[in-house]
């Protein structure tokens, strides 16, 4: 191998490097995905089960993220970790919703209660 | 018939281009799940409660679209997750929206609470002050109609029992006195008038025996039923001296306050006075007219 075919070869093993993903590990996407997650265990996902569907999907992203970091591919591991970040930022959104309905219905309870104890 | 299909060839070229460049492709279905998501989001509260979320959503949608439309092929995977982020920003913009509104539900519910609490205790309170007050003053009536209907009962009765003892007694004095007196209803008030041929010797003033056994009948039955006045009159015929007659006429009216005080009478309510012959009730030419005439009256006023 002449030297010039070396360099060939190199320049060729590093365009494929790049091409097969050669992006950087995506720590800034993983801590964003990971604080989504906690953020929607905080606000209560764990409590309703539509909610805690979508937080299982945002872990399992996570994970598989964490697993396609180990092989080196940085590039799908970003996007399932933006994935995970919009499983988890919508477990979020669906347990407030559950939370806030749950508030609204035991407001309309208790006003009923209190108009059947009026009219008693 | 060459150039016609030449002309075939190229459209037909044409058509397999397009299909190649993606121009007819069929979008994958994430993309149009996350379409879909959108629209029932914007259509949903969101609109109104969470325009944020769902303009966030709107523009995960754009990227998804332009990525797909940009390169079809090439781009696929970040295609499916941005159309993958797009449907999940539609639906959490969704849920958002439903938070919202039910917040605001719950927050008008909970005034409207508070409203109905503080009306409930007002009324609650009034209602009972009503009541309250309304039963006070129905006990009050009550205790007091019943307090007065048995003291007017009781009264009446004792009234009613008093009255008829009293008028029994003197209704049996006076019959008892009726050979020697008489009773009548005048203006002035209860006329007694007692005969004096059977209350005294002929000039004199003592009373007889039988007189003041009568007349111990008269005084229980009149201290009984009780009198405000009494006034004794004492009479004569026309016959001797005037002045004679009306000291005689005198001292025979004391005869009869003594005996009647001497039982127990008030003196201070009992006069007595001689009027002589000035008041004759019958004529004084005949023996019977003089008897009548000489005669002691009591005057009783309740």
């Amino acid at each position: 191998m002449t030297r010039q075919s070396m360099f060939v070869t190199l320049v060729a093993l590093g365009a494929m490097q790049i091409a097969c993903g050669g992006a950087a590990v995506p720590h800034q996407q993983m801590s964003t995905a990971q604080a989504s997650v906690r953020a929607a265990e905080v606000g209560g996902a764990k409590e309703h089960p539509q909610a805690e569907l979508r937080l299982k999907h945002a872990n399992e992203k996570i994970a598989a993220a964490e697993a396609l970091i180990k092989e080196g591919d940085n590039e799908t591991a970003t996007l399932r970790l933006r994935e995970a970040e919009a499983d988890a930022e919508l477990a979020l959104a669906l347990a407030l919703k559950e939370q806030a309905k749950k508030d609204a219905e035991q407001a309309l309870k208790r006003i009923k209660l209190l108009m059947q104890e009026t009219q008693s | 018939m060459k150039m016609h299909t030449a002309r075939f060839a190229y459209a037909g070229c044409l058509a397999l281009a397009a299909l190649a460049c993606g121009g007819k492709a069929i979008p994958p279905p994430e993309l149009v799940a996350a379409r879909h998501a959108y629209e029932d989001a914007s259509a949903g509260p969101a609109t109104e409660y969470a325009p944020a979320s769902l303009d966030t959503a709107k523009q995960a949608l754009g990227e998804a679209e332009n990525a797909w439309k940009e390169d079809p092929k090439a781009k696929e995977p970040e295609t499916l997750t941005l159309a993958y982020i797009a449907e999940r920003r539609a639906l959490a913009s969704a849920a958002m929206g439903e938070a919202a509104k039910a917040r605001k539900d719950r927050i008008k519910l909970d005034e409207e609470y508070m409203e109905l609490q503080a009306k409930k205790a007002s009324m609650t309170a009034e209602e009972l002050k009503r009541v309250r007050d309304r039963l006070q003053i129905v006990s009050q009536k009550a205790a007091s109609s019943e307090a007065d209907l048995k003291k007017t009962e009781a009264e009446l009765a004792k009234e009613r029992a008093a009255r008829a003892e009293a008028e029994k007694k003197l209704t049996a004095a006076v019959a008892s006195l009726a050979e020697m007196a008489s009773v009548k209803e005048e203006a002035r008030g209860m006329v007694i008038t007692l005969n004096g041929a059977v209350l005294f010797t002929t000039g004199k003033y003592e009373l007889l025996p039988i007189a003041k056994t009568k007349l111990d009948d008269v005084a229980k039955a009149l201290q009984e039923q009780g009198f405000k006045k009494i006034v004794i009159e004492g009479h004569t015929d026309s016959r001797g001296k005037a002045s004679d007659n009306d000291l005689l006429s005198e001292r025979r009216a004391q005869s009869v306050k003594d005996h009647l005080v001497s039982r127990g009478l008030d003196s201070s309510k009992i006069q007595a006075v001689g009027l002589g012959a000035s008041r004759p009730i019958d004529s004084n030419d005949t023996p019977d007219g003089r008897a009548s005439n000489r005669r002691v009256e009591l005057i009783v006023n309740n």
